[in-house]
């Protein structure tokens, strides 16, 4: 019984960090928009948070430069489970315009597991709540 | 102020010191001076003509030399200080005492291409990466990069 | 007591991951350093293997906020390269695109100044006005970021009738909406007691240390590349360079909302001077050999791009300085003698490319070695506690 109301309440109100590795920010501003008031993420119970601590979901752009590869696997595993990852924009996936450059390793899932993936470049706002809502149901 | 007139005005400051002078085209002047004027021909074109303002610093590699390009700019035009820098001694002094903002630009080329610049206050790498094998210069024309195999998840590569 | 403060990499709302590292005594920051890298992509050995056209693509990616400045600049230049010119109507919708670019920025930046200040009301309505600028973008150009309307020779799209009228009626909304943004910032006594002395850097500082942009305008310099080395349509186009003379954040919001202003009077002329042509010349696959430097006034400050060409396809050597690289050694300067309680407000100043964030800071204290973790909300929160008590900050009593 308690298992159904955790459970529920995981789906309706996820808490998301946001995690930029490298990224040239068009896809972080169209999370911050999709806070505001013409998308308004927050009437579906999502929240921004500060710290890894507070977080379910984690939501990840850029393609990962060496320099911050190993703070992301530290984050992630700060990150308490179950935790979902979330790869916004075409960097996240794949490495876009940057693949086979001398800093940067590729998408985010060639150093933390993936779960569900935001295409675009950068990806819209409502793109973006798309795939959150799409996590939602998987779980 | 014409081009004209500041090619004339830096003349007359520098004299023999200015190897070569062009003016390609408006409000573009570029010149060329030894390494070891560097820092004397800052402080006449900050004191004489009003540069103070040092865009960046940008680098060629040209094989047996590199060619470094100091961009300078005032409010009538943009002039270009390129100076060689031989290959085999990789050396330049720093203008960090006559323009404090240049010291960025020089831990950069420092990083990027291995030329040592002489009286730095902070000598440290800017940008590389914390565990990037030292001796790799990036920017250099011999210097390539092979990517390493992707993992796909849950696929295969 | 000397207590070393790592702030970064990871902050949760935007930011570029950057790391800082403040030694403080007491709320007093006696020194700042700074660690870049965490965003190096390698972009300048990149464009080398790319050729002209593609390489505007990878251009445009060097930053989301500012992306059509650095494909302009660099379009700029390569056509000064091939000795081709864009018409006339394809320059003024150019330009008619960098200025709603600009527009667009500094409303960000008003947002993420009121969300550090602590004014979240502020954050939203001008958001709220950036979604109009947004929708004009998308009309014109098909995206919201990254417009990829450049193309070397001219642009890719024109603009009708229709469209003008539609632009034209938004900019009666939008000058509405920045004077009464203009109003609060030169009124709103617990907004200006927030900003006002915050981050100073005086003029021969904002000098010496090579500051651009409305960082450097703020303290007196009257830098601006528009006027200095006019590019594009600005040798014709009536506008003023706007400046203050506060040297500290309340300067350099005042002198952002200003050229927000002058920024509608800049469209207004171009849609209404509109010339008829044709958009956009064709351009040959290879440049001649040469170099050129390209300058362009981003909403940030001057950027600078060096284009060297070998006869080739595909470019010699491409070096971009952005402009919030200029502003960070002044960033240092005026981060000492700061408070804590500002940190986030001063690197917010400078509008980086990276706009602002909660980060966490950990607390480690050099004697016992024990550590806590204060988030940025607290930190806000403490300083806006402290801000009530006194009238003047320079007149605080220390707790400590």
């Amino acid at each position: 019984m308690l298992n159904r109301l955790v459970r529920w309440s995981r789906k309706k109100s996820p808490w998301i960090l946001h995690l930029n590795s490298g990224a040239c920010n068009a896809c972080d501003i169209e999370i911050v928009a999709a806070l505001t008031p013409r998308f308004d993420v927050e009437r579906l119970g999502v929240l921004l948070k500060a710290t890894p601590r507070h977080a379910d979901v984690l939501v990840c752009t850029g393609p990962v430069t060496r320099q911050i590869k190993d703070r992301i696997i530290r984050i992630y595993e700060q990150v308490p489970d179950p935790k979902f990852v979330v790869a916004v924009g075409a960097c996240a996936m794949s490495g876009c315009v940057y693949r086979g450059a001398y800093n940067v390793e590729g998408g985010i899932d060639q150093v933390i597991p993936v779960d569900a993936y935001v295409p675009g470049c950068p990806a819209r706002p409502d793109a973006i709540l798309d795939g959150v809502v799409k996590l939602l149901g998987k779980i | 102020m014409k081009d004209s007139e500041i090619i004339e005005r830096i003349q007359g400051l520098l004299g023999g010191r200015v190897l070569a002078i062009t003016n390609p085209s408006e409000r573009r002047i570029f010149m060329t001076v030894a390494p070891r004027d560097l820092p004397d021909a800052a402080r006449a074109l900050r004191d004489g003509l009003g540069f103070a303002y040092l865009a960046t610093i940008s680098g060629v590699d040209m094989g047996p030399v590199f060619e470094l390009l100091y961009h300078f700019a005032n409010a009538h035009t943009c002039l270009s200080v390129r100076t060689e820098v031989p290959r085999s001694d990789p050396r330049v002094p720093s203008v960090t005492p006559v323009i404090p903002g240049a010291i960025l630009y020089e831990r950069e080329i420092q990083d990027m291409f291995g030329i040592v610049v002489e009286g730095l206050s902070d000598p440290r790498p800017l940008i590389l990466p914390d565990d990037w094998p030292p001796e790799n210069y990036p920017l250099r024309k011999d210097w390539k990069f092979t990517r390493p195999e992707e993992r796909i998840p849950g696929g295969s590569s | 007591m000397k207590i070393q403060i790592p702030i970064g990499p990871q902050h949760p709302a935007l930011k570029e991951p950057i790391s800082l590292r403040m030694t403080v005594d007491g709320e007093v920051i006696t020194d700042a350093d700074l660690r870049l890298g965490y965003n190096h992509r390698g972009l300048e050995k990149l464009a080398e293997e790319k050729t002209w056209i593609q390489n505007i693509y990878l251009t445009e990616r060097i930053c989301g906020i500012c992306s059509h400045s650095h494909a302009t600049c660099f379009v700029q230049g390569v056509e000064k390269l091939m000795e081709i010119e864009a018409p006339k109507r394809g320059l003024y919708i150019r330009f008619l695109v960098a200025e709603l670019e600009r527009v667009h920025s500094h409303l960000l930046w008003l947002g993420v100044a009121g969300h550090e200040a602590g004014f979240d009301s502020f954050f939203m309505y001008t958001w709220r006005d950036r979604e109009v600028v947004m929708d004009l973008l998308e009309m014109i150009s098909g995206n919201r970021v990254h417009y990829a309307i450049n193309t070397l020779g001219g642009v890719r799209r024109d603009v009708d009738d229709a469209l003008k009228g539609k632009i034209l009626g938004s900019l009666d909304l939008l000058r509405e909406r920045s004077r009464y943004y203009l109003m609060i910032g030169a009124n709103e006594p617990s907004f200006t007691g927030r900003l006002a002395n915050v981050g100073y850097l005086s003029k021969k500082d904002a000098i010496d240390l090579c500051a651009v942009g409305p960082t450097a305008r703020a303290s007196g310099v009257a830098q601006d590349v528009r006027k200095d080395d006019p590019y594009g349509v600005y040798g014709e186009v009536p506008f003023e360079v706007c400046t203050a003379d506060s040297c500290d954040v309340l300067g350099r919001t005042v002198v952002r909302v200003k050229e927000l202003l002058q920024s509608y009077n800049i469209i207004e002329f171009l849609l209404r001077n509109l010339p008829p042509g044709p958009v956009a010349v064709r351009a040959p696959r290879k440049a001649k050999p040469g170099e050129v430097v390209s300058r362009y006034e981003a909403p940030r400050g001057e950027n600078i791009h060096y284009i060297k060409s070998n006869g080739t396809d595909k470019p010699e050597r491409l070096k971009v300085r952005a402009p919030t690289l200029a502003n960070y050694a002044a960033t240092i300067k005026m981060l000492k003698n700061g408070f804590i309680a500002d940190i986030p407000l001063i690197f917010a100043a400078i509008d980086p490319c990276i706009c602002c964030a909660e980060r966490t800071v950990e607390v480690v204290d050099a004697r016992s070695g024990e550590g806590r973790v204060l988030r940025f909300s607290d930190l806000r929160r403490a300083a806006a506690a402290r801000q009530k008590n006194v009238s003047r900050k320079g007149d605080a009593e220390w707790p400590f």
